[in-house]
């Protein structure tokens, strides 16, 4: 190919060649405008259903939907706030011991395992992460549930079931199923997601962003901390959101081991439901133009804010922290 | 292509004699003896001795590749974060070799400062950016950090453009001033030595020639090796010259006698533009 000189470009333009250029540079702008518009059209139509499907429930039982923890077929009473908890407690839950673990991974890999070690685990972070949920739910009712039930509450009610304020932390029949064990999974899904995101932004600093904080003499620690952390406090904090995100809506794992069960409780091992879990269960069961259907489209239109909320949250958290940063 | 190279030999006490630099008035502040180093199996730099005299400007010139900036990682052990990079041989400083494994590497590093290619302000403000590094090593108060911070910003001539806005983002400077910052910052760590790694390659000529001058005043209380690839630069600020070839030390002298006599013929060539 040759390659104008710049002078020649305008001459260029009119060429016969560059015809089809001419003609295909609209064409193209009209298709990308397309896909781009068309985000906004699935998101508005997306919202519109969930909001029309859901009316008859939000309009039969008014604001008192969000804060009603009854959920009763028979009596056609239904309140959105059980599943609403389950959904928060179980995915902050799922945050607070994920978060830590990804970072320490990830920390790891980038700054203190050998290179063979950390090509392995790196790959094999990745392969967790492609692990379909469905696999997880299994692995967690088959493993992770009889175990809870077995081992994890008896010794936690041991160990704080005399402490006044807390045994109602570990109150309750040892299931196996319930919050904790919820948590726990989602836990074990999200983490390597966040890891890997977490690992990509630590890597994609500059290399001599961080000879300068070892120039100074800072321990491997303290370049963290101090350079590396916020340097990339963006990326850390969109892997957070990105986990959190899947926690809220992860369906098929958390219906496995969740129990069932629309209640609201202080006991971290009793079973409960997340929005997700409980659509997947009742959707079967509810026909068409109920009000239990239509309780489930308003609990997936809350659902939806949620996320949109926690987004919003931490799109405003990041604004915050640069405003602090002084940039 | 062939330059004219400007010569300073203003202040300097040179004896007629051809004596190698190690017989320069200063103490050495900084020895390299029989060092040799290997990225993996390929082995960068043969068997290099070189004299950092104390309170002077060490100057390392040399092509690409020619192990330059490698020597300059290897005096702070930077090399050390890379696992397969190893050196052999004897650094002295302060008595002590310091490629012996048992050396704390952050109190060495706070020893001998680094400055590098690009500037690397943190993403933290102008005030943070220096004491950090102060931080890392030392309980101040803040009225004394205050102090520390408005000295070391008042030695590389910032003070007076950023003493406004000690907390805004040092990121929001220009190159030159966050060059600047960045020498400010070693210098506040109280260091022996300063290592600067080509440190005016991002810079534009004015900025440049505000560094080389502060160089100038730094190297009254600090020992300073600076890579560059402009020979000019080195002819205005070296006191001594190392030229580097390919891993290996070719020659060192006076920056005089390197820039008008050199002893060798690749040195002649190199500092006469003929390759390189």
């Amino acid at each position: 190919m040759e390659i104008p000189a710049r002078q020649s470009l305008p001459a260029m333009k009119k060429a016969p060649s560059h015809q089809g250029g001419q003609k295909g540079d609209p064409a193209f702008r009209l298709l990308v405008t397309a896909t781009g518009v068309g985000v906004l059209v699935v998101l508005g139509a997306i919202i519109a259903v969930m909001v029309s499907g859901g009316w008859k429930a939000f309009s039969t039982f008014g604001p008192g939907f969000l804060v009603s923890a009854v959920w009763n077929p028979v009596t056609q009473h239904f309140g959105a706030a059980a599943p609403v908890f389950g959904t928060v407690i179980s995915s902050a839950l799922a945050l607070l011991v994920a978060v830590p673990l990804a970072f320490g991974t990830a920390f790891w890999l980038t700054a203190l395992a050998p290179p063979s070690a950390a090509a392995v685990i790196g790959m094999a972070v990745q392969l967790l992460a492609a692990v379909p949920s469905i696999i997880f739910g299994m692995w967690g009712f088959f493993v992770v549930v009889p175990v809870v039930a077995h081992y994890v509450q008896p010794a936690a009610r041991q160990l704080l079931g005399h402490v006044p304020g807390l045994s109602a932390l570990v109150a309750g029949a040892p299931f196996g199923t319930g919050l904790f064990t919820a948590a726990l999974i989602l836990a074990v899904m999200i983490t390597p997601s966040i890891t890997a995101v977490m690992r990509d932004v630590f890597l994609s600093m500059p290399t001599v962003l961080r000879e300068s904080g070892y120039g100074l003499g800072a321990t491997r620690w303290e370049v963290m901390r101090h350079v590396v952390l916020p340097w990339s406090r963006q990326g850390v904090v969109g892997g957070i959101v990105l986990g959190m995100g899947r926690a809220m809506g992860e369906t098929m794992a958390v219906t496995f081991v969740i129990g069932d069960s629309n209640h609201i409780g202080w006991s971290l091992f009793a079973p409960a439901n997340t929005i997700a879990s409980l659509i997947a269960l009742e959707f079967p069961e509810s026909p068409a133009g109920s009000l239990k259907l239509a309780a489930l489209m308003a609990l997936g239109a809350i659902l939806m804010a949620i996320s949109f909320v926690t987004l919003w949250f931490s799109r405003w958290l990041l604004a915050r922290g640069e405003q602090a940063a002084g940039r | 292509m062939s330059i004219e190279v400007p010569v300073k030999t203003a202040g300097m006490t040179q004896p007629d004699t051809a004596a190698p630099a190690k017989e320069a008035p200063h103490p050495v502040a900084m020895q390299v003896k029989g060092l040799n180093f290997y990225y993996g199996t390929s082995h960068a730099l043969h068997d290099i001795s070189l004299d950092f005299p104390e309170r002077s400007v060490t100057g390392m010139i040399g092509p690409s590749g020619c192990g330059k900036s490698t020597l300059l990682r290897v005096l702070n052990r930077m090399y050390d974060l890379y696992p397969g990079q190893r050196a052999t041989g004897e650094v002295i400083f302060d008595k002590q070799n310091i490629l012996n494994s048992g050396v704390d590497l952050n109190v060495l590093r706070s020893r001998i400062g680094m400055v590098f290619q690009k500037p690397t302000p943190f993403p933290m403000s102008i005030y943070d950016n220096i004491a950090f590094g102060i931080r890392l090593h030392e309980r101040v108060s803040r009225s004394e950090m205050d102090g520390r911070v408005e000295d070391a910003l008042r030695r590389v001539a910032l003070w007076p453009e950023v003493q406004d806005r000690l907390s805004a983002s040092a990121t929001a400077l220009s190159g030159g001033q966050q060059q600047r910052l960045c020498i400010a910052r070693t210098i506040a760590v109280r260091p022996e030595v300063i290592l600067l790694d080509e440190p005016t390659s991002a810079l534009d000529p004015v900025s440049t020639a505000r560094i080389e001058e502060l160089l100038d005043e730094l190297k009254t209380e600090f020992t300073i090796a600076i890579v560059t690839h402009n020979m000019q630069q080195a002819a205005r600020c070296a006191d001594q010259v190392a030229f580097f070839y390919m891993g290996r030390l070719i020659e060192v002298d006076s920056t005089a006698r390197m820039f008008t006599t050199p002893r060798e013929q690749q040195t002649q060539d190199y500092i006469t533009g003929r390759f390189g």
